[in-house]
């Protein structure tokens, strides 16, 4: 009868709209969150990021997507644990990346096809180098394996470059590492974010500008000025607020400049 | 007209629920607003900075400041829970009623979450793998040690303390004997992880595949109540609950294919595996020249599975059943006759294991079963071996605090040995219509077992493992008390001293019982003493042990040359010095080096002095090393060298006019050795990938050095002239391929 599928038609679309009401209390909460925590970020402002910290958790009420929360809770705390590594405050570099890596596992414990928690994993774990370094093996383990799954789930992150990049810059020479070993990776990355389009606005979209300033930083580490000079422009296109190309390379490039 | 309501209805409903959509915007929608706010205190009433609030299921909330002070607004009203939370803090909640225009005030004190330390603490003479950062050596290490072929106890081997009987897989553990070693998997106790046992002139493999353990953990003494019927070591296995590796995988090696595939249902709580193999040894024959005699050429099969069910977040319902059978004919040219050795042996193992519990209080459940059958056939010998076991075993481990952890288990084991053929009556006349007696022995016991042990970590550098066990013995009727314990002590960072002290029991095995009198066993005992020191620099960078160990061992199976009979008169010691040194750089390379010194003698038959034990191996050194050339190509190598084995020499010979043929005078039991040991074996395995697909390949050059090591001894008809048998284990060149597919 067409009565009754109006009916079905009607509660179809209630459903519908009561779900994607819901999806966009979702939607708009993580990109206000995001857009908090970045603006926070790039001035190195301690107290907005723990405030876009409590507006991600106060997000997992909603219920959906948790391990997208528990995410962007890491990579709060990782972005935290760098704030305080300015005042080599030991007890909560620790304790912001121990927090990191617990919500990391907890979001991988519920979707363990998320290749950005592994990449994030890849990151934090390098924080341990500085409160326990004679837990070395365990360290390295860690991070080989974050690193082993990030590349099967995704081998075109370009993420997953820059952070493997940042980990080889910052090894010794003596060990394999440093800027002319890592520079590749970043040009990779760099390269695949030019096409770069991500699953949805709520998915991870940091580190365009990362790759930008770290080749940057490669080629003010081989006195190649002008290189870096285009690359911190590059940066400031993609992102004119980018508080690593702003407050980190631009520092190096001015300082080598004055040299 | 009832529908025309109902749609109306739904319009509105939608209507309203759009609203939404829009935002609720307390200004735009003219709701009056609440104001909650409050303070968080932490530990010892300090400010808590950074804690959040929020309404639960909703996103209205704060974080509180460095005074610890939060506020926010929201456009709830009613019954509402609010929810505070902080890194390193308890989650806190409470109950509030919201009415629009009336502001709240509300406090909270946090605790602070307890800390569990991860640290398991490792005791005396342990080398553990598995999850925790405690580890000695890690699966992937054992599958790439040389010469091991990816075999768990061969590379056990390569630790100090531990030869291997004839070069293969069976382990001797500090001068005993192999069947003072007790395997152990999820609980249940595996007597015959071997292929080719006792068979002639062949290296035994086992069976356990390494990929499919999440926790080893050797003790090669002084291992805790938690096991009994054991003499000398436990090695205890725990696989992992759900398979790791989904899909399925292909090996083809030189010596056979092997096939496993395994499955994980979406929700995770259904996993399956499967596993099959066989040996197709022609090719292994022809590209390393072996002109043994066989006939019929070695053959091992294998097929086994798992059906794992996830109950809860730590409880889970695990079904493992697997068979391996062999086969081999091989000469054996004795003094009295020169024919083949051919033997035969099913096994079938089952073992269905419970974890339930929580995080304090674990419960451990299994019920296994295992039967193996085995044929031996040379010359007259002719016989066949059942034997049958069957185990229930629970255990409990609970923790009453951070300082105290007690753990208590119970089992019920039944075993049944039937045993019949023939059998010569003179070991040195073997040829067919030799002298023989038909035996037949068909024995059964029950043991049951139970023990009580407690952890106390007394301080953050005192640990002690103290407990006792009973067993009972229902064909001897022999009950045995095993009090053990064991102690840690961190002396300073990263030094550490372990050490202990217990009572062992071992009853012997049921064909024993077969030939004494009205089954009077006792159980062989042995008393291990141990003492040693560890220092580990940068969590396995640097890991140096030495352990002295002293084993009094007393009502050791001896046999009477009188009575023909078997009693427990038997006494012995076994004392040495294991040295272990090792170095290792995750994913960059691996190496140590072992060294042990034993002294081990027992009396082996009545009336007869104390002479060597039958692994009485003075000195063995090991080295292995294994080095990452690039992420996907490692280059190992392994090298051995020990003493020989002690034997019993000939010294002359008696002509027989009865029997027709010379007979042997044996001099003093385990006198003589044979000569010097020695083997190095190198690898190289490359991981690559194929149709984006995972492969790896092995390449192994085993005995490079091509030494002749001496399997045995064997003489001429008249004794006279004294015959090397060299070991079957010649150079041997090994290839294999892994696929995913």
């Amino acid at each position: 009868m067409k009565s009754k599928s109006v009916i079905y038609f009607l509660m179809l679309f209630l459903i519908g709209g009561i779900s994607s009401s819901y999806a966009d209390d979702f939607s708009d909460a993580i990109l206000k969150a995001k857009k908090d925590f970045k603006s926070a970020n790039d001035k190195s402002d301690q107290d907005g990021m723990i405030k876009a910290r409590g507006e991600f958790e106060r997000i997992l009420q909603l219920k959906k997507n948790q391990w997208l929360v528990d995410y962007y809770l890491a990579d709060v705390d990782f972005a935290l644990s760098y704030v305080v590594m300015q005042s080599n405050d030991k007890d909560n570099i620790k304790k912001y990346t121990e927090s990191s890596l617990q919500l990391l596992d907890k979001s991988t414990d519920m979707k363990d096809d998320f290749a950005e928690a592994y990449i994030l994993k890849m990151a934090v774990n390098g924080n341990r180098w500085m409160y326990e370094p004679d837990k070395m093996n365990d360290i390295l383990a860690k991070t080989n394996e974050a690193t082993d799954k990030a590349k099967k789930l995704e081998p075109d992150n370009p993420r997953f470059y820059v952070i493997s990049g940042m980990n080889l810059y910052y090894t010794p020479e003596t060990f394999g590492g440093g800027a002319s070993a890592a520079q590749p990776l970043f040009e990779k990355a760099y390269e695949l974010f030019q096409n770069r389009k991500e699953k949805d606005d709520t998915y991870p979209s940091w580190g365009y500008d990362l790759s930008a300033g770290m080749l940057a930083m490669c080629y003010i580490k081989q006195d190649k000025l002008d290189d870096a000079k285009k690359y911190i422009d590059k940066g400031l296109e993609i992102d004119p607020e980018s508080g690593f190309i702003l407050n980190v390379v631009k520092k190096d490039y001015d300082d080598k400049i004055k040299k | 007209m009832k529908y025309l309501i109902i749609i109306h209805c739904l319009i509105v409903l939608l209507l309203l629920n759009l609203s939404p959509v829009y935002g609720q915007n307390a200004d735009t929608l003219n709701i009056s607003s609440v104001k909650i706010s409050g303070k968080v205190l932490g530990e010892k009433q300090k400010p808590l900075y950074g804690a959040n609030i929020v309404i639960e299921g909703s996103i209205d909330g704060a974080t509180s400041d460095s005074a610890g002070y939060f506020e926010f607004e929201t456009t709830k009203t009613g019954r509402q829970i609010l929810i505070a939370t902080s890194i390193d803090y308890k989650e806190q909640s409470r109950e509030i009623r919201l009415e629009p225009g009336k502001n709240i005030e509300i406090n909270f004190q946090l605790a602070r979450s307890e800390v569990s330390t991860e640290e398991i603490i490792v005791t005396a003479s342990t080398y553990t793998s598995g999850q925790s950062s405690e580890v000695t050596l890690t699966p992937l290490e054992i599958v790439r040690v040389p010469g091991s072929d990816a075999d768990l106890y061969r590379a056990i081997t390569t630790f100090p303390g531990s030869n291997q009987v004839d070069e293969g897989s069976k382990i001797t553990v500090r001068g005993g004997d192999a069947d003072e070693v007790l395997t152990i998997i999820d609980q249940a106790s595996v007597y015959n992880p071997f292929l080719f046992d006792d068979d002639y002139n062949t290296s035994t493999f086992s069976t356990i595949d390494p990929w499919g353990l999440r926790g080893i953990n050797f003790s090669s003494g002084g291992f805790s109540a938690k096991w009994g019927n054991a003499l000398s070591a436990v090695l205890d296995l725990k696989s992992y609950e759900m398979p790791q590796l989904v899909g399925l995988f292909l090996w083809l090696g030189l010596t056979g294919p092997s096939i496993s595939g395994a499955y994980l249902s979406k929700d995770k709580k259904i996993g399956l595996s499967l596993e099959a193999s066989r040996t197709f040894l022609e090719p292994f024959f022809k590209l390393n020249k072996d002109n043994t005699d066989f006939s019929p050429i070695p053959l091992a099969q294998g097929i086994g599975g798992t059906v794992s069910y996830k109950l809860s977040k730590l409880g889970f319902l695990k079904l493992y059943a697997d068979y391996s059978g062999d086969k081999i004919g091989i000469r054996n040219t004795s003094p009295s006759y020169d024919g083949y050795f051919k033997s035969n042996s099913d096994n079938y193992f089952s073992n269905l294991k419970l974890s339930a519990g929580s995080n304090s209080t674990y419960l451990d459940a299994s019920l296994s079963f295992s039967y193996h059958k085995k044929e031996m056939d040379y010359g007259v010998l002719n016989d066949a071996e059942k034997d049958i076991y069957s185990k229930l075993r629970a255990d409990i481990s609970h923790s009453v605090s951070k300082l105290i952890h007690l753990n208590t288990g119970l089992e019920y084991e039944y075993d049944g040995n039937r045993f019949s053929g023939t059998v010569p009556i003179f070991p040195y006349d073997m040829k067919p219509g030799a002298p023989s007696y038909g035996v037949s022995s068909n024995k059964i016991t029950a043991r049951i077992g139970g023990y009580f042990e407690s952890e106390f970590r007394f301080s953050k550098k005192f640990f002690s493992i103290a407990g006792i066990r009973t067993d009972v013995h229902t064909l001897s009727k022999q009950i045995t008390f095993d009090p053990r314990l064991s102690l840690v002590y961190k002396i300073a960072k990263d030094n550490v001293i372990r050490g202990a002290i217990g009572l062992y029991h071992q009853y012997p095995e049921l064909l024993y019982y077969a030939q004494t009198q009205s089954n009077s066993l006792k159980p062989e005992q042995a008393i291990h003493y141990i003492l040693g020191y560890e220092l580990n620099k940068l969590n396995g960078v640097l890991l140096f042990r030495v352990e002295a160990y002293y084993k009094d061992y007393r009502s050791l199976v001896l046999y009477d040359n009188n009575s023909f009979l078997y009693n427990t008169n038997g006494s012995g010691y076994a004392r040495g010095v294991d040295v272990f040194l090792k170095s290792s750089i995750v994913n960059k390379y691996t190496a140590w080096i072992s060294y042990s010194y034993t002294d081990s003698k027992r009396r082996q038959f009545n009336s007869a002095p104390l002479t060597s034990a039958d692994y009485d191996i003075t000195h063995s050194l090991s080295f292995v090393g294994s080095y990452n050339i690039t992420d996907n190509l490692t280059a190992g190598i392994s090298y051995k060298i020990s003493t020989g084995k002690p034997y019993t020499p000939v010294e002359g010979n008696y002509y027989d006019t009865t029997l027709n043929l010379y007979t042997p005078i044996y001099g003093v039991y385990n006198s003589d050795r044979f000569p010097v040991y020695q083997r190095m074996d190198v690898t190289l395995q490359y991981v690559f990938s194929i149709f984006g697909r995972f492969a790896v390949g092995v390449i192994s050059l085993d005995n490079v050095l091509n030494n002749r090591n001496l399997y045995g001894y064997t003489y001429n008809s008249d004794y006279t002239q004294k015959l090397k048998i060299y070991s079957t284990n010649k150079r041997i060149v090994y290839l294999g391929l892994g696929l995913q597919i």
